[in-house]
């Protein structure tokens, strides 16, 4: 399966643990499911037989957490495997992980970490996803991050730094606008900003979620609320910018019932309008 | 291969990751980030504004790493969790995570060893009802082992098996589980499943007599299955010995009045295991 596998206006949504039975007893119309890929990655047999189930009636995409891109250490050979063989059961039209480092000198913190934006990070961080790219035998995606801190050294913007990793690497972007919308409000830049410097061509898909709002004002990329009417707004400029593209909504808590989620995402439709 | 990053990288990566796992502070009664912890040389690298200082930025990520931790230790201690409450709970979970931090990109690998961590710190604390909070890890301990296990086939044995048996070690699968219990634990554990709660529930009264369970995964879920006392030592000893020194050695343990029937008894409780898919081959 390629890339063009997904219609491109293609409405997705985040496979979660609560949703199975009722996805697995109704199998309502949903253009595809995104995975967390290492939800899948162990052994454990229940996981793997359900995913099988739902793979012959969905496009299954994989969203990882763990991949480490910007960690200092050489790539983990051996999670890749296991990433590789995972694309390849659920025959992924693509797989995407993230702009960021999740653990370094042996131990995770299990959370998507930030690096300082520099020129000198940019031709690392490319053969690295080049690296991902060539093992995964598919489109790799990089999704942007959301972030609470900033490294007074960066002397890239994210999105000059996010730019030139996509360009030298050939790899994707995974735009997620919530975490443009997020970042941009807690350090203090012009989202638009964010989206001119983006190659649409290059978007494999996009992600919307809900954040929350901390009492000291800084925005937490939470998914655990619909959709912030500043971040719709946001997606509609992309979309004018550079639709159409696969979109797909995030809830990681708090999740309501499916239907709920599909309603959620249904007002993508009338935002592109 | 790919390359390692630059040297500073990994020094800022050192630092950045002590900073978040910084333990957060609980003399307040609730759980806090402690900013003045961090290091100053770290906290000069970082960009503060927008009414929150560089260090006040770091403390999100501080208390996301371990409330991300709590969390997959609760979803797999999930009774043992409610018997301590939350609170209790993540005192223990803190100390194990410091002791053991996580070390790969398998968060559902971090809670392995805690019921182990858990009993050793009980013991010393002389907690009370720490038997029941050691049956209650161990329990979850051994539903979770069932949930994570791999896919196996079972044995079916052949003619050509059936007749070098008795020497043979059974393998057992990896998806099936023996439990005792002498508190009614699995039925709390399913209540508070479904309360999906954090406050802590009362330990119910012991039972007249123990219980024996099997924990059996079927194709997408965990059944469990009651055995009779000498079912489930037979099969406790037949993970261990081979069939005839098992069989033996549950004779041996047999009052004299019960070893007339065990025979018989035992031929059913094996090909029970056997159909039910307990073991995996032989060694």
């Amino acid at each position: 399966m390629s890339s063009s596998a997904l219609p491109r206006d293609a409405l997705g949504v985040g496979l979660r643990l609560p949703h199975h039975p009722y996805l697995l007893e109704h199998w309502p119309e949903i253009g595809y499911l995104e995975i967390i890929s290492e939800n899948f990655l162990g052994d454990a047999r229940p996981p793997r037989q359900k995913l099988a189930r739902l793979a012959a009636r969905y496009p299954i995409v994989l969203h990882g957490v763990g991949l480490n891109l910007l960690g200092h250490a050489p790539l983990d050979e051996a999670y890749l495997d296991s990433l590789c063989r995972l694309a390849d059961d659920v025959d992924a039209p693509f797989v995407t992980d993230h702009l960021c480092w999740t653990g370094a000198h042996g131990v995770s913190h299990h959370d998507l970490l930030p690096t300082p934006y520099l020129p000198e990070l940019v031709e690392w961080t490319a053969e690295r996803a080049a690296h991902v790219q060539r093992r995964l035998g598919r489109p790799f995606g990089i999704e942007n991050l959301s972030s609470y801190v900033a490294f007074r050294s960066s002397t890239f913007t994210e999105w000059e730094f996010y730019a030139e990793v996509l360009r030298r690497s050939g790899c994707w972007a995974l735009l997620d606008v919530n975490n443009i919308y997020v970042s941009s409000q807690n350090h203090g830049f012009d989202p638009d900003a964010y989206l001119a410097a983006i190659d649409f061509s290059r978007v494999l898909q996009v992600h919307l979620a809900g954040h929350t709002i901390q009492p000291d004002g800084l925005r937490i990329d939470t998914h655990d609320h619909p959709v912030a009417a500043e971040v719709w707004a946001l997606y509609a400029r992309a979309w004018k910018l550079g639709g159409p593209f696969p979109t797909l909504l995030e809830w990681d808590a708090h999740i309501p019932p499916l239907p709920d989620v599909l309603a959620e995402l249904e007002k993508a439709k009338q935002v592109r309008a | 291969m790919t390359r390692e990053g630059p040297a500073w990288l990994a020094e800022l990566q050192a630092r950045f990751g002590a900073a978040i796992r910084t333990p957060l502070d609980r003399s307040s009664g609730t759980l806090a980030a402690t900013e003045a912890a961090y290091d100053p040389r770290l906290v000069e690298l970082l960009q503060g504004g927008r009414g929150v200082g560089a260090a006040g930025r770091l403390a999100v990520y501080n208390r996301q790493y371990w409330f991300r931790l709590f969390e997959a230790l609760q979803d797999a201690f999930p009774l043992t969790m409610r018997l301590l409450g939350a609170w209790t709970f993540n005192g223990h979970a803190a100390r194990f995570v410091l002791a053991h931090p996580p070390r790969g990109w398998d968060l559902d690998r971090v809670p392995h060893g805690f019921e182990a961590f858990l009993e050793a710190e009980l013991e010393r604390d002389a907690a009370p009802d720490r038997a029941a909070l050691v049956e209650s890890a161990r329990l979850d301990a051994a539903w979770r082992a069932v949930f994570r296990a791999p896919g196996t086939r079972p044995f079916r044995p052949s003619a050509a098996d059936a007749s070098r048996l008795l020497e043979a070690r059974l393998l057992p699968s990896p998806a099936v589980e023996l439990v005792v219990e002498h508190w009614p634990l699995l039925e709390l554990r399913r209540k508070v499943m479904a309360e999906r709660a954090e406050r802590r529930v009362p330990l119910p009264p012991p039972l007249p007599r123990a219980r024996s369970w099997a924990l059996v995964r079927t194709d997408e879920a965990i059944g469990q299955l009651p055995l009779e006392d000498r079912e489930a030592e037979l099969l406790a000893l037949l993970r261990t010995a081979p069939v005839r020194e098992a069989l033996a050695r549950l004779e041996q343990a047999c009052a004299p009045g019960e070893r007339e029937e065990l025979p018989a008894r035992a031929r059913g409780w094996l090909a029970r295991s056997v159909q039910l898919g307990f073991w995996i081959g032989t060694a």
